[in-house]
C-alpha cells in the first residue's frame, strides 16, 4: 500500500540480507535503516594462533533462498583474503542471488602499465573479483563507485555483472542545499576527471585544470573557464597526499574565486594525509577550504575526519540501498 | 610436461611417478638466524651429551636444523649424476623478500637455474608498486616464482606477481609454494564455516594459463589430504614431501638401526606410512576422559628404541609434547620429532629449547 495514495511499485521489493565487513558496520547499519526490506547479519571475524582467518557465516541456513550481499572494504592487502574468503563462500550457500558492494575498487590508482613489467595490481584484483562463484542468481552484481581508470571496468570476467555507480547525486543534492548554489562553479583538477564527470555535472559552469611542466617542477594551470567571483567547487575521484587539490586552490584563489570546495568520492588520504586540510593547519583561514566533501567509501578516513572541519560526510547508504534492489 | 627439475624423490613412493631431472634440495628457510649450542641430555647409557647447532627462526619461518657432522647439500650428490646424461631445463626463478635464501640455495645448486630479481615496493596507501625489471629476457624461458604466503597480508602482492609471470610469453610457469597455509585448524563442520583453505585454492587455480599450458603447482605435505581436490583443471598441483630427507638424516644417525617412527594421530599415520614402512611404527592417538584431552598409544611399543615423531607441521607444540611424554612414559630411549612445517605462531618454538627436557630434536625442513 503506497502511502498518500502513490501507485505501487511495479516489482515487489527484493527482501535482502546484508553482510558486512568488520570496518563497514558504520555503513551497513546505515544502509540497512534506509529500507524495511535489508536485513543485517554478522560473520565471525576471527583468527587463528598462526594468523589465518579463522571465520564462521552465521545463520547460514536461514539465507537459503534468500538475496544475500556483502558490503567491503579493502582499505589495505591484509584485510583482503579474510574477506575474500567470505565473498567466495556466501554465493554456494544456497542463496537466490549474491551482491558484493565494494565502494572503492582500490589499486591501479598510481599505476599505468607503461612497461611490459609493471604488474598492475588493479587487474589482479579484478580477476579476483571475477572468479566469484556464480549463485542460483547467476552472476554476482558487484556494486563500485567512480572507478578510478574507465578502462578498468573491461578487467572483469562474465562471471560477475559490475555495476558502475557514482557519488556524484550526493554532490548535486548537496550544492542545492547551500546558500550561495547558484553561484557555484565546479573545476576539474585534470581532463580525467573532465571525462569522468562532466556529463554529470554540465549544468554548472566549469573551469578545467591541467598540469603543466616547467623545467622540473609541475604547476597547475587553468585550462578553460574563470572561477573570479564565484563559489568553486573542485571535483575528483580521490583524493590521496591531496597535494593535487592544494595545487589548484592556489591557482583558483588567484583567478579571483570567492570560495573553494572540494568533493571526491573517496577519501584515501594515506597516512593521515587529511590533516592537511584542516583549518586549524592554515596560516591564513581564508584560503582554507570552505567544505571538503568525501562520502563513506573509506570508512577508516570517516572515522578519523569525525567533526573535524572542513570534512562533511555524504553518506552512500541510501545510493547503496537502492542498488540492492537492482 | 617437464616442469620439476629441483625436488627429488624416492621412486617407490607410489604417489608421484612421473619425475624428470631430479635434484635434490635443502628447503631449509633460513631467515634471521639465531645461533645456540645446547648440550641435550639423552637417555642412553654412556651419558655422552650430544652438540647440535640450531638455527631458529623467528616469527612464523620453519625451524632449522643444521647437522653440524653432515651437510645437507651433499645428499645432490647422488642425484645430479643421475641427470647428468640428460638435457636440463634451463629455469628462471623469481622469489619473494621471504624466500629469498632459500631461493639462492636453490639457484646455488645447479647451473640450469637462474635467479630473477623483482621490484617489491609500495605506493603510500598500502598497496603493492610491482615492477618485474628485463620481463622481456624471460620470453621463451621457462619461469618459477617461490612464495610464502605466511600471513593473510602477504598474498596480495605475490598473487599479482604469480598472475602476471604468465603472460609474459614465457614457456612454461612453476609456482613453488612450500607451506600451503590455511586450513590447519578449520574443518568444515558446519555449514557457515568458511574454508579459507579452499579460497586460497580457488585463487591459485585461477592463475592464467601460459604457452606451456597449466601452472604447475608445488607443494610439500598438504595437511589435508583431500585439499588436493580443492584445485581446478587449469592448474597441476604436484605434491611433494619432505620425507626423503628424513630418512636421509635417519640414516646417518649412529643408532639408525634403533629407530621406530611414532605418528602423533591418524591422519599422520594416513599421510606418511607408506613412505616410511620399513621402520616399525608406534601410532598415538587422542582420547577423551571428561573434559581433558590424553594422548595414548594405539599400537606399538616404544621401548628402548630411539623414537621420532613424525607429523607435516607444528603449531603450537602441544600435541608433539604430549606424545614425547607418553613416548616416555613407555620407555622409549630416546625421542625426537620431525615436522616439515614448523609454523610455531607466537614463538611456541621456544617450548621446545634443550633446558625443557629430554629432547633430541633433529628437525624440520
Amino acid at each position: 500500500m503506497g502511502q498518500n495514495g502513490e501507485a505501487q511499485p511495479l516489482s515487489p521489493k527484493k527482501q535482502v540480507h546484508l553482510f558486512y565487513c568488520v570496518e563497514c558496520e558504520d555503513l551497513a547499519r546505515k544502509v540497512a535503516a534506509h529500507s524495511d526490506n535489508i536485513t543485517l547479519q554478522s560473520i565471525n571475524w576471527r583468527n587463528f594462533a598462526d594468523g589465518w582467518p579463522n571465520l564462521y557465516i552465521n545463520s547460514a541456513h536461514d539465507i537459503r533462498g534468500q538475496h544475500v550481499a556483502f558490503l567491503a572494504s579493502f582499505s589495505s592487502p591484509g584485510v583482503v583474503f579474510e574477506q575474500i574468503s567470505v565473498i567466495y563462500a556466501l554465493p554456494r550457500l544456497f542463496v537466490a542471488s549474491f551482491t558484493l558492494v565494494l565502494p572503492f575498487f582500490p589499486t591501479g590508482s598510481f599505476e599505468r602499465m607503461e612497461e611490459e613489467g609493471d604488474v598492475a595490481t588493479a587487474f589482479t584484483m579484478a580477476r579476483i573479483l571475477s572468479n566469484i562463484p556464480i549463485s542460483r542468481g547467476g552472476p554476482t552484481s558487484l556494486v563500485i563507485y567512480d572507478i578510478h581508470a574507465l578502462q578498468e571496468r573491461f578487467y572483469f570476467g562474465d562471471h560477475v555483472l559490475p555495476l558502475f555507480e557514482t557519488g556524484i547525486p550526493l554532490l548535486k543534492q548537496r550544492l542545492d542545499q547551500l546558500p550561495d548554489a547558484d553561484k557555484i562553479v565546479v573545476a576539474f583538477p585534470d581532463d580525467g576527471a573532465w571525462k569522468r564527470f562532466h556529463k554529470q555535472l554540465d549544468h554548472f559552469p566549469m573551469v578545467v585544470c591541467a598540469k603543466v611542466r616547467e623545467g622540473d617542477k609541475r604547476i597547475v594551470r587553468i585550462k578553460e573557464g574563470n572561477p573570479a567571483g564565484f563559489h568553486v567547487v573542485i571535483v575528483d575521484d580521490l583524493v590521496q597526499s591531496g597535494g593535487t587539490l592544494i595545487e589548484c586552490q592556489k591557482v583558483l584563489a588567484a583567478h579571483g574565486a570567492a570560495k573553494v570546495s572540494a568533493y571526491v568520492t573517496h577519501g584515501v588520504f594515506p597516512k593521515g594525509s587529511w590533516e592537511r586540510f584542516t583549518l586549524k593547519n592554515y596560516e591564513n583561514p581564508e584560503s582554507a577550504f570552505s567544505y571538503f566533501w568525501i562520502t563513506d567509501s573509506c570508512p577508516n578516513t570517516v572515522k578519523a575526519i569525525a567533526n573535524k572541519a572542513p570534512f562533511e560526510v555524504l553518506s552512500l547508504a541510501g545510493s547503496i540501498a537502492d542498488a540492492l534492489q537492482i | 610436461m617437464e616442469a620439476h627439475a629441483f625436488f627429488s624423490h624416492k621412486p617407490h613412493c607410489s604417489l608421484f611417478t612421473k619425475l624428470r631431472n631430479p635434484h635434490l634440495v635443502n628447503q631449509n628457510i633460513k631467515l634471521q638466524p639465531v645461533r645456540c649450542h645446547s648440550q641435550i641430555k639423552s637417555f642412553d647409557n654412556n651419558n655422552q651429551p650430544r652438540r647440535w647447532s640450531f638455527e631458529f627462526l623467528r616469527q612464523t619461518e620453519p625451524l632449522h636444523v643444521i647437522q653440524t657432522s653432515n651437510s645437507p647439500v651433499s645428499m645432490a650428490a647422488t642425484s645430479a649424476s643421475e641427470s647428468a646424461s640428460k638435457a636440463v631445463k634451463k629455469v628462471c626463478l623469481f622469489f619473494c623478500p621471504e624466500t629469498k635464501a632459500l631461493a639462492e640455495r636453490i639457484a646455488a645448486q645447479s647451473d640450469a637455474i637462474e635467479l630473477r630479481s623483482i621490484n617489491w615496493r609500495t605506493f603510500e596507501d598500502g598497496f603493492p608498486n610491482l615492477f618485474i625489471p628485463n620481463a622481456h629476457g624471460i620470453r621463451g624461458h621457462h619461469v618459477a616464482f617461490l612464495a610464502a604466503f605466511s600471513s593473510p597480508g602477504k598474498i596480495f602482492e605475490q598473487l599479482s606477481v604469480i598472475y602476471a609471470l604468465p603472460k609474459l610469453f614465457i614457456s612454461s610457469f612453476t609456482l613453488v609454494l612450500p607451506f600451503f597455509p590455511t586450513g590447519t585448524s578449520e574443518r568444515m563442520e558446519d555449514e557457515g564455516d568458511v574454508a579459507t583453505a579452499f579460497t586460497l585454492a580457488r585463487i591459485l587455480s585461477n592463475i592464467p594459463t601460459s604457452r606451456g599450458g597449466p601452472t604447475s603447482l608445488v607443494t610439500f605435505d598438504i595437511h589435508a589430504l583431500q585439499e588436493r581436490f580443492y584445485f581446478g583443471d587449469n592448474i597441476l598441483p604436484f605434491f611433494e614431501s619432505g620425507i626423503p630427507l628424513l630418512k636421509n638424516r635417519l640414516q646417518q644417525l649412529p643408532d639408525s638401526d634403533n629407530i621406530s617412527i611414532a605418528f602423533p594421530d591418524d591422519g599422520a599415520w594416513k599421510r606418511f606410512h607408506k613412505q616410511l614402512q620399513h621402520f616399525p611404527m608406534i601410532v598415538c592417538n587422542k582420547v577423551r576422559e571428561g573434559d581433558q584431552r590424553f594422548v595414548r598409544i594405539r599400537e606399538g611399543d616404544p621401548r628402548g628404541r630411539h623414537v621420532v615423531i613424525v607429523d607435516d607441521l607444528v603449531q603450537s607444540g602441544g600435541t608433539l609434547i604430549e606424545c614425547q611424554k607418553v613416548l616416555a612414559a613407555h620407555g622409549a630411549a630416546k625421542i625426537s620429532a620431525y615436522v616439515t612445517h614448523g609454523i610455531f605462531p607466537n614463538r611456541s618454538w621456544q617450548r621446545f629449547e634443550p633446558d625443557n627436557g629430554a629432547w633430541l630434536t633433529a628437525a624440520i625442513a
